[in-house]
């Protein structure tokens, strides 16, 4: 008997740590994001850092950030494929198109890939829009209909200039996300009669301040640029500046906002060149999709809603706290880098 | 008159005729407004640069693809060896000694590895775009302001009498490279390896060196390009050139060079950089928007390129 009871203690200490592991396999999950947000864009360190804050704080997930290192569709639907090929236990992933993501995505759904949409939804009503278990991220459209209300009180209150007319600067044309802030800012506007143009600028500077010169030259009526990245509010800035359009703020000249608490538009503010700018909670975007998946493999369980982290205006009252904040998620160093003004 | 018609730039020349004849009429007060002249002078010096060292390739029968990238590269090396404190004369020569490099590299490859220039230049145009995300991780300062003052920065992105120094840059070498390409035995090899590799071999020309001048020239303008743009204007990204190749080259294209070499003019580079430019310009002036350019420019291509094939021919028949 004795013997008995020293074979089965000596098997029971030789089975436990495998019987561990296989426990702990349950952790040992791959998730894939796959973005648009690529080197290209100053953006992507939030993403990539709170995704590193996410596997300290779960070491046993292995996450991958894939992206596109240009703003075209086509080379995003080639990666994401790429993704989905390789079997994940999740994807995170914008939904920069819904018709051309839904047929891709929903087949990864059905093949057993839970999927999480961020930084971009689809727009559709639940039922009508892609599978995805929750978006996370900021409501584009609510981002310009905001930002649009936030200019109107701000010229009632005699701060800036009443709108005249507004000039949407979109360095993407296929991204619908800028779309859909270009409706809610158009949206906003309506209330008060002034209209709303959408100029395509692309992504080069060059060329970029040749189509707003072009553009602004016969247009000048103009008095509001809308910047909807931040890496065109400094070439927008310098045009408007050489152009002789006044851009610094006052109650004269044209008036500039843009998008993101990035560097750029955070110390445009700062300098008075800027408005207002927006926060969506990029942190938030990178962390909370791959705890979604996480729980979501781990206990079947996800929110019901849609996770919103943004819109919130950022203006001269409250800049330093989100330059403070900025400053200790992306370190001090990568601040200045960021800087292109 | 025959010689005229002989020119393989003269489609371009009427283009840029009727358009300036259709804008004068359509839409004087924009057309005529210095603002215009300005902005339009500023983006073809940019493009006119890219397009003359695309030029000479285009010439040889040969193609660069990685002009926008090597642009790219070069801008934001100059711009970071600025922001260390690189004096700015010193800094542009690095730069352009970059640019150089990435020339011989290109020709080497060609020349040495017997590859076709369009795939080791498209390879050319993945690996600088790659080098600049993983140097940069997606953030570039622009020119300090400080430095923007310096004189060497202001020749060549200030102005004199109003003009762009980077627009008088372009027309003075441009000039001299038409000097180059006709009165000059290089220009004369550059044609003949153009026209016909094996009979120009035949005739002596040392079609290696040719070739590695023609890319290293390539390179050294698209690199010039980049540094003209930054001296001028603040703005950088890690998107800086992307998709100037094809437009470098539509600008040859256009301008009357032959895909197939051998024929060609820098004034005909020039002015379709200008015709491509100005165009754009005038179609987001008058309220279409800038992505009826892209289709234009397709057009324009075709339209000017079958104006020079009907001209050929028809000079051709005559004898």
């Amino acid at each position: 008997m004795k013997r008995f009871f020293t074979h089965l203690w000596l098997w029971l200490s030789l089975c436990l740590p495998f019987a561990g592991a296989v426990f702990a396999q349950d952790d040992h999950y791959r998730f894939v994001m796959v973005s648009h947000v690529g080197p290209n864009d100053p953006n992507m360190i939030w993403l990539t850092t709170s995704m590193k804050t996410f596997n300290e704080k779960y070491p046993g997930v292995k996450t991958e950030y894939l992206s596109t290192n240009e703003y075209s569709l086509q080379n995003f639907i080639a990666i994401l494929n790429q993704a989905i090929a390789t079997h994940p236990d999740g994807i995170a992933v914008p939904i920069l198109n819904n018709e051309a993501l839904q047929p891709i995505l929903d087949k990864a759904v059905e093949s057993g890939i839970p999927v999480v949409a961020f930084n971009i939804p689809d727009a559709r009503p639940v039922g009508e829009r892609i599978k995805y278990l929750t978006y996370v991220g900021g409501d584009e459209y609510q981002t310009g209909l905001k930002m649009g209300e936030f200019v109107i009180d701000q010229a009632n209150a005699g701060k800036v200039p009443k709108p005249v007319k507004i000039m949407c600067a979109n360095h993407d044309a296929a991204h619908q996300g800028l779309k859909a802030r270009v409706r809610g800012m158009t949206d906003a506007m309506k209330k008060i009669g002034v209209p709303v143009d959408e100029l395509i600028i692309g992504s080069d500077p060059a060329k970029a301040r040749s189509i707003m010169q072009s553009y602004l030259s016969t247009h000048k009526d103009v008095n509001y640029l809308y910047s909807l990245g931040t890496i065109s509010c400094p070439w927008v800035y310098s045009v408007a500046d050489q152009m002789g359009l006044k851009p610094k703020l006052s109650d004269k000249g044209v008036t500039i906002v843009t998008m993101d608490d990035s560097p750029n538009s955070l110390e445009g503010i700062k300098d008075g060149k800027i408005l207002a700018t927006h926060n969506q909670g990029f942190w938030f975007q990178g962390y909370l999709p791959m705890e979604i998946l996480y729980y979501y493999k781990r206990m079947g369980i996800y929110p019901l809603n849609d996770v919103l982290t943004g819109p919130v205006i950022i203006n001269p009252d409250n800049v330093d706290q989100y330059i403070k904040s900025v400053k200790s998620i992306i370190g001090e160093d990568a601040y200045k880098k960021q800087l292109t003004w | 008159m025959r010689k005229l018609l002989k020119r393989p730039d003269l489609g371009i020349i009427i283009g840029c005729l009727f358009i300036f004849a259709l804008f004068t009429l359509y839409d004087p007060a924009q057309w005529f407004n210095w603002g215009t002249v300005s902005n339009i002078g500023e983006y073809t010096a940019i493009l006119g640069l890219l397009a003359i060292g695309q030029s000479f390739v285009v010439l040889i029968r040969e193609i660069d693809l990685s002009v926008g990238s090597v642009y790219g590269i070069v801008g934001i090396a100059f711009v970071g060896l600025e922001n260390n404190n690189v004096s700015d004369v010193l800094a542009f020569v690095l730069a352009m000694l970059l640019a150089l490099l990435v020339g011989l590299v290109n020709a080497a490859l060609v020349i040495r590895g017997k590859l076709s220039s369009m795939i080791v230049t498209l390879g050319g145009l993945f690996f600088y775009r790659g080098l600049i995300y993983i140097i940069t991780h997606g953030a570039v300062t622009g020119v300090p302001q400080a430095v923007r003052q310096n004189w060497f920065a202001q020749l060549l992105g200030g102005h004199s009498l109003r003009i762009q120094n980077g627009f008088l840059l372009l027309l003075i070498l441009g000039f001299l490279c038409a000097v180059t390409l006709h009165e000059t035995r290089f220009g004369n090899h550059l044609l003949a390896l153009g026209g016909d590799p094996a009979s120009a071999e035949s005739r002596g020309v040392p079609l290696g060196k040719v070739r590695t001048i023609a890319f290293a020239l390539c390179s050294l303008f698209a690199g010039l390009s980049a540094i003209v743009t930054l001296t001028n204007d603040p703005e950088t990204s890690v998107s800086l050139g992307t998709g100037m190749e094809l437009e470098a080259i539509a600008a040859v294209v256009v301008g009357g060079t032959l895909l197939t070499g051998g024929r060609g003019t820098m004034l005909g580079t020039i002015l379709g950089s200008f015709f491509l430019t100005a165009v754009r310009s005038e179609i987001i002036a008058l309220g279409a928007p800038p992505s009826w350019y892209v289709s234009f420019v397709g057009i324009a291509l075709l339209t000017l390129v079958t104006i020079n094939t009907l001209l050929l021919k028809r000079l051709r028949i005559s004898g």
